[in-house]
Parts: C-alpha cells; structure tokens; sequence
C-alpha cells in the first residue's frame, strides 16, 4: 500500500493546476516553463500555445525592462521579490471577475518572484504566482471614499454643500489670525432670504429647502477664487472675503443683492421674487476677534432688515 | 546581566558571522545594482524592548529619514527587516532596478523593491552562515518616524527582548543611501546561540 506522498509528482501537477492563483515559471531567458489553469482561463492561452516562448512576445502590456531586472536580481541574489497592487496595479492585463460591481478597470494583482533551485543547488528558474487581490483594492477604494464623506460631512451643510457654521467660523478665525500677523483686508458679510418664512408657510418646507439651494447657487456665482462661503443657520449665509476691504465688499455685497433680486426663482412651476438684506463689516486692527467681525456684519444686517430689506448696510464703528 | 545576553566570546562570534554575510550581501548587491556599493559594518546586539525604539530611531537622527519599510521573514529564526529610508528616497536608484522614469507611484515601488533586495542578500548572507534559508513576505510601506516609534513602543511590543542587527547601505555614485534593522526577538536569540556556540567549539 502506497502512503499518500506530498511530493506525489500527481499530486503536485493536480494542484497546482487547480490553485486558484496564479503559477508560471521563467528560465533565465525569459521563457515560459510552466502555466497553470488559472493563467490558462484568465489569459485565454493555453499552456501549449505559451509554453518555450518568451514572455515579452506574448505579453506586450509587460514593461520588460523592469520586469528583466526583477526577476534577474531573483536569479541572482536567490531572495524573493514581490510587486504589490497598491503600487503596480498589475503584471499581465488580466479581466477581472466582477464586470458588474467593479468599477475598476483591469484584475488587480499581488505577485511573488520565487527562486526554483536546480539540481545543483543554483536558481535554475524563478517561480511567479498571481493573487487576485480586486476585490480587496475595491474595498479599499470604497474605504477611502467614505473616509472622504465623511470628513466632508463634518465641514458641509448636507443641503447646499458650502461649508457649515463650524467650519465657516473655524475658517473666519484663520483668516482673522492672518490679517493680524501679516496685515491685509479682511471683509465679512451676512445675509438672510426676506420673508422666508412666508415662503416656507405657504409653500412648505420642501419649497423653502429649493429655495435656499438656488440662493446658494447664485450666490456662487457671484464669489471671486478666494471668497468662502458658509450656511450660518436657516436662512442666513455668510461670506468670508479675504483680501477685500470695504469698498470691494460693497461692491461684491450690491452685486449679489441686484443678482438675487433679478434671479427667476421658480418653486413649483411658479416664479418667487426672492430678495436678501445685507450685512456687511470690514477688519480692522481694534476688532477683538472673529466672532466680533462677526458679529458687527450681524447688526449690520438687522440694521438692512429694519431699514425695509432688499438692499445693504455696512457696519461703521462710528455710528453702529 | 539578563540571562539572555551573549557572553564576551559569543558576541565576538557574533560579530563575525554577521560581518562575513554582510560581505556577501555586498557582493551580490554589487552584481545586481552593476555598481560600486558600500555596506558599513554590521553592528549586532540584544536589546530590550525598552530600549529598542530608541535604538532605531537614534540610528538616524530625528527628522532625517522620510519613509520606512518593513518586511518579515522567517525561517529557524524569524523576525521583521525595517528600512529606513532618507529624504532623497529611492531618487537616483530607480533606473538601476529596471526603472524607467521617476513619478510618485513608482517611487515608493523602488522603495520597496530596494528594501526587499537588500533584506534578502543579508539574510541569505546570514542564511548561508547559520545553515538556513529564509522565506519572506511582501515588504510594505510602514510610513513616517512617528508611527515607526509607536509600532516599537515597549507596551506594544509582544516581546521583551530581541536580537539586534543593523547595517548602512550606500550607493555612493547616486547619492544613495539607506538604513537596515533587522530585529529577531526571544527565541532567535537562543538559537543564535546555538550557532555560535557551534562556531566557538569549532575554533
């Protein structure tokens, strides 16, 4: 009775013919030695269309002087080598196994360089596998992006995706810290939709959300490169205008009220004339903090509202 | 004197072995890369995991080294390689490992393929005098100084004592140079006794 032999030539061929990794063997010129199943079915050639013939004839994708010298430094130091799909997506372009959930191009892939010892104990050939490692970078992207959301959810307003009030005042307070050390103009402006709360009232709160988007929209439009803006709270905006002093944000300030009163704001098929009031201040050396500049361009803007809204007030230290 | 700790005789043999497979590894090194390169010699101790991570990080001055890698190998002894790599990275090596152009995705690949063929003609180097052959796993990207020291913290660290050996690589011609530390802990350290002692009752 024959005990079952690991080195079993029979045994061998069997699995790794069935190994679902990737085998091939290279002699020192390059050509195919061995080809397993798995490089049969993902390449579409059968080992005996490849075998003894060089792999660069077969596989143009491969960049061979790279490849020569990895598999030459196996050959000659007798260590491993490896490639990692994080840094070489793959060696042979292979299809991957998921066209329907994929959404990355080609199978991506983790590879071995393994030295073969011939009968006199020197590398005679170099082993290579192929590890399908798709499913694992796919995760990995995905990973990544909701990583990405998430630090962009904790800066944004979920509704319009400017910044939120933490991240806006977080902002304002650099740009604060720098105009003090470096000198500079700093404007702030705040304004708030008229009457929005009639708006939601009459047609609900899915119409006033709209709304808010368009207002967002065009506001956008009207910033300048630097300027950031930020979703105070409901229906109040702030803008944060770096390098602009009072005359600039005036400007900047009546250009977006005249846009917003000519915008063709429409809720439901029916046209809105949407206005805002203004609010608006300028740094200066005497401005405690942030949340002072702040909270000048604030009154300013109640100061908008009182004074029949639709139009744009600027904060005077004078004269408050 | 932990119990542990090599004896005056051992150490020297130590120090002996370690020099002549680095000298092989030097050798090879220079066939692979076609080039003059220098292997300092190699320093090899036992430290304890509470000096380990100061023992690393002092090799090469805070702030000096920009990237690191690690790779783990086993065999009669295992342990892990870590290599630490200056600012210039692999700049002006890449082209001698097959390398074409120099952009950021291959930059790190020269890295870790540096890494991996200097761990692997050491520790074939030290294979050949132990009588053993090394298997190993894919090297990777371990990241900045910092994470390397909170990796090497005493509290983290599941050893208590290991065998230390390190050696400097230089590619003079390129500018290049990088940082070898391979640690082996607890029982490498005995069987590296083994050995040694083997060494000393032949002399």
């Amino acid at each position: 009775m024959n005990a079952p032999d690991s080195n079993d030539p029979q045994l061998l061929a069997g699995l790794i013919g069935q190994l679902n990794v990737g085998l091939f063997v290279l002699d020192p010129e390059f050509r195919l030695r061995l080809w397993n199943r798995f490089m049969e079915l993902n390449s579409g050639r059968s080992a005996a269309e490849v075998l003894g013939r060089v792999i660069f004839d077969l596989f143009p994708e491969v960049d061979e002087p790279w490849l020569r010298k990895k598999v030459e430094t196996v050959f000659q130091i007798g260590g491993y080598a490896f490639t990692s799909a994080n840094q070489r997506p793959y060696l042979l372009r292979f299809d991957h196994h998921r066209p329907v959930t994929g959404g990355i191009d080609y199978m991506r892939q983790d590879c071995t360089f393994l030295p073969l010892q011939g009968p006199d104990g020197r590398i005679a050939h170099v082993g290579v596998s192929i590890v399908d490692v798709t499913d694992k970078i796919i995760s990995e992207v995905q990973r990544e992006e909701a990583l990405a959301r998430l630090g962009d959810i904790s800066i944004r307003d979920g509704l319009t995706g400017i910044f939120n009030r933490r991240q806006l005042e977080r902002s304002l307070e650099a740009e604060v810290s720098r105009v003090r050390r470096y000198g500079g103009e700093l404007s702030v402006v705040m304004f708030d939709i008229d009457h929005f709360k009639q708006i939601n009232d009459s047609y609900g709160h899915r119409a006033g959300d709209e709304v808010i988007q368009a207002v967002v929209g065009y506001t956008c439009g009207v910033l300048r490169q630097p300027d950031i803006a930020g979703r105070y709270g409901g229906e109040e905006f702030t803008l944060i205008l770096p390098e602009t002093g009072a005359q600039g944000a005036m400007v900047v300030s009546e250009r977006l009220r005249e846009t917003l009163e000519r915008a063709d704001i429409h809720v439901g098929g029916q046209s809105l004339g949407v206005t805002v009031s203004v609010g608006l201040s300028s740094f200066r050396a005497d401005v405690a903090d942030h949340e002072a500049l702040l909270d000048e361009a604030d009154r300013a803007l109640y100061r908008a509202k009182s004074d029949g809204r639709n139009r744009v007030v600027m904060y005077r230290p004078a004269n408050p | 004197m932990n119990a542990l700790a090599y004896t005056e005789d051992q150490l020297d043999a130590l120090g002996e072995l370690v020099n002549i497979a680095v000298g092989q590894a030097g050798a090879s090194l220079a066939r692979v890369l076609d080039t003059y390169v220098r292997l300092s010699v190699p320093q090899a101790r036992v430290v304890s995991a509470a000096a380990v991570s100061r023992a690393v990080t002092e090799l090469t001055p805070e702030g000096t080294h920009d990237t690191v890698v690690r790779q783990a190998f086993f065999s009669a002894m295992r342990g892990e390689a870590i290599v630490l790599f200056g600012r210039q990275g692999g700049r002006g090596i890449g082209d001698l490992l097959g390398y074409q152009a120099f952009h950021d995705a291959a930059s790190e690949e020269v890295l870790l393929d540096v890494s991996n063929i200097l761990v692997g003609a050491v520790l074939s180097g030290l294979g050949e005098q132990i009588g053993a052959r090394f298997g190993f796993q894919a090297p990777t990207v371990l990241g900045r100084e910092t994470e390397l020291s909170e990796l090497l913290e005493p509290a983290a660290v599941p050893w208590s004592q290991a065998l230390l050996i390190e050696v400097d690589f230089e590619v003079e011609s390129r500018g290049f140079s990088c940082h070898l530390v391979l640690l082996m802990p607890e029982d490498a350290i005995e069987r590296m006794r083994a050995v040694l002692n083997r060494m000393l009752a032949a002399l």
